[in-house]
């Protein structure tokens, strides 16, 4: 595949070098020439010194006939300008777009930009790491009879649905929240790796949550 | 019913079209990111006419009244930010006119409807135009 990779920082000069070695045809655009050096002698791509959104420097990068455009620069901004102008002028069939702001990075997903973000990811991970406690009550009802516990999905349970984690009068899923976005589920939805679960559960049936989690 | 309109950049683009706005009775909100230009921008046009916030970020549009203005207006300084500002204005907010400033005229190739925008205002252009024009003397 030929990709185009504008932005030459950690990300993009990492990304460059494993799609590079990987066989790909690469090209790399970056402002400031002297990013390049991230890439290493053994970088075989082109390198193209210009601004990423500057027509001349996408045609220079052959984006008409490019199968994957990645835009990386350290700019959320530029970043969306370059994603949506790749896909909505020039059709890249593959683009993808790094955003640090978690909250753009909802909303152009759902505007059809496929964007990544490292914030969300790194915030559930370090989250994760801190906190290990595979069942968290975040709020206690009357004595602790009723307790609302929030879980991340375990594997076994990705591609299930919510019915399955339901137990009438007993355990309900009352919200879930997917790349840090909450929703209300219905008993049909399906559970997506990485989702955080929030559940209200009756404290006599803790265990049996427990089991139904596999945490046991 | 009143005209509203969202200008987003409260530089002097920004201020100055918010002023004419005011004037003609539109109701006129400003989005400014820098948080220290805002006491003076609400001296120039009034408080509850300025926003505080970066007008890329969705939260704070949203909160600066996106929902059910007539017309927002990209003025910032940088092309990137108005372009931003003009697909979430028609693709994530479904605003009805859009309008951008063009800092840079290399960049007014993407100012079109694929990117949200209704009307492109190419200010390099316009006052290149304008200049040539003057300097023909009979």
């Amino acid at each position: 595949m030929r990709i185009i990779i504008v932005g030459c920082g950690r990300m993009g000069a990492g990304l460059a070098l494993t799609m590079s070695q990987r066989g790909h045809e690469i090209a790399v655009v970056d402002k400031d020439r002297t990013n390049f050096e991230r890439l290493g002698p053994s970088f075989k791509g082109e390198t193209i010194e210009g601004i990423g959104f500057d027509r001349k420097v996408l045609l220079t990068a052959q984006v008409e006939r490019t199968d994957g455009l990645a835009a990386v620069t350290a700019s959320d901004d530029v970043n969306v300008v370059i994603g949506r102008v790749a896909s909505q002028v020039f059709h890249v069939p593959r683009v993808v777009a790094r955003l640090y702001d978690p909250r753009k990075a909802n909303i152009y997903g759902r505007l059809g930009l496929h964007t990544i973000s490292p914030t969300i990811w790194g915030i559930n991970q370090a989250a994760e790491v801190l906190c290990y406690s595979p069942l968290d009550a975040i709020l206690n009802l009357g004595s602790g009879e009723v307790n609302i516990v929030t879980t991340e999905i375990p594997p076994l349970l990705v591609g299930k649905t919510v019915s399955e984690l339901t137990v009438r009068g007993e355990i309900h899923v009352v919200a879930i929240s997917r790349a840090g976005k909450p929703f209300l589920p219905t008993l049909g939805t399906e559970f997506c790796w990485g989702d955080m679960v929030y559940l209200v559960v009756l404290a006599t049936s803790t265990d049996r949550l427990r089991t139904l989690l596999g945490l046991t | 019913m009143t005209m509203k309109v969202l200008v987003v950049g409260g530089g002097k683009v920004g201020t100055s079209l918010a002023l004419l706005l005011l004037g003609k009775g539109y109701t006129v909100k400003v989005i400014e990111a820098q948080k220290e230009k805002i006491p003076q921008l609400q001296k120039d046009l009034s408080a509850d006419a300025v926003a505080s916030g970066n007008g890329t970020d969705p939260v704070v549009l949203a909160a600066a009244g996106i929902v059910g203005v007539d017309v927002v207006a990209a003025t910032t300084g940088q092309d990137e930010t108005n372009l931003v500002v003009t697909n979430l204005a028609r693709f994530a907010f479904n605003v009805p006119r859009v309008i951008a400033r063009v800092n840079n005229p290399k960049n007014a190739w993407m100012f079109t409807p694929m990117m949200g925008v209704d009307v492109a205002v190419n200010q390099a252009d316009l006052m290149a135009s304008l200049i040539a024009k003057e300097s023909v003397t009979e």
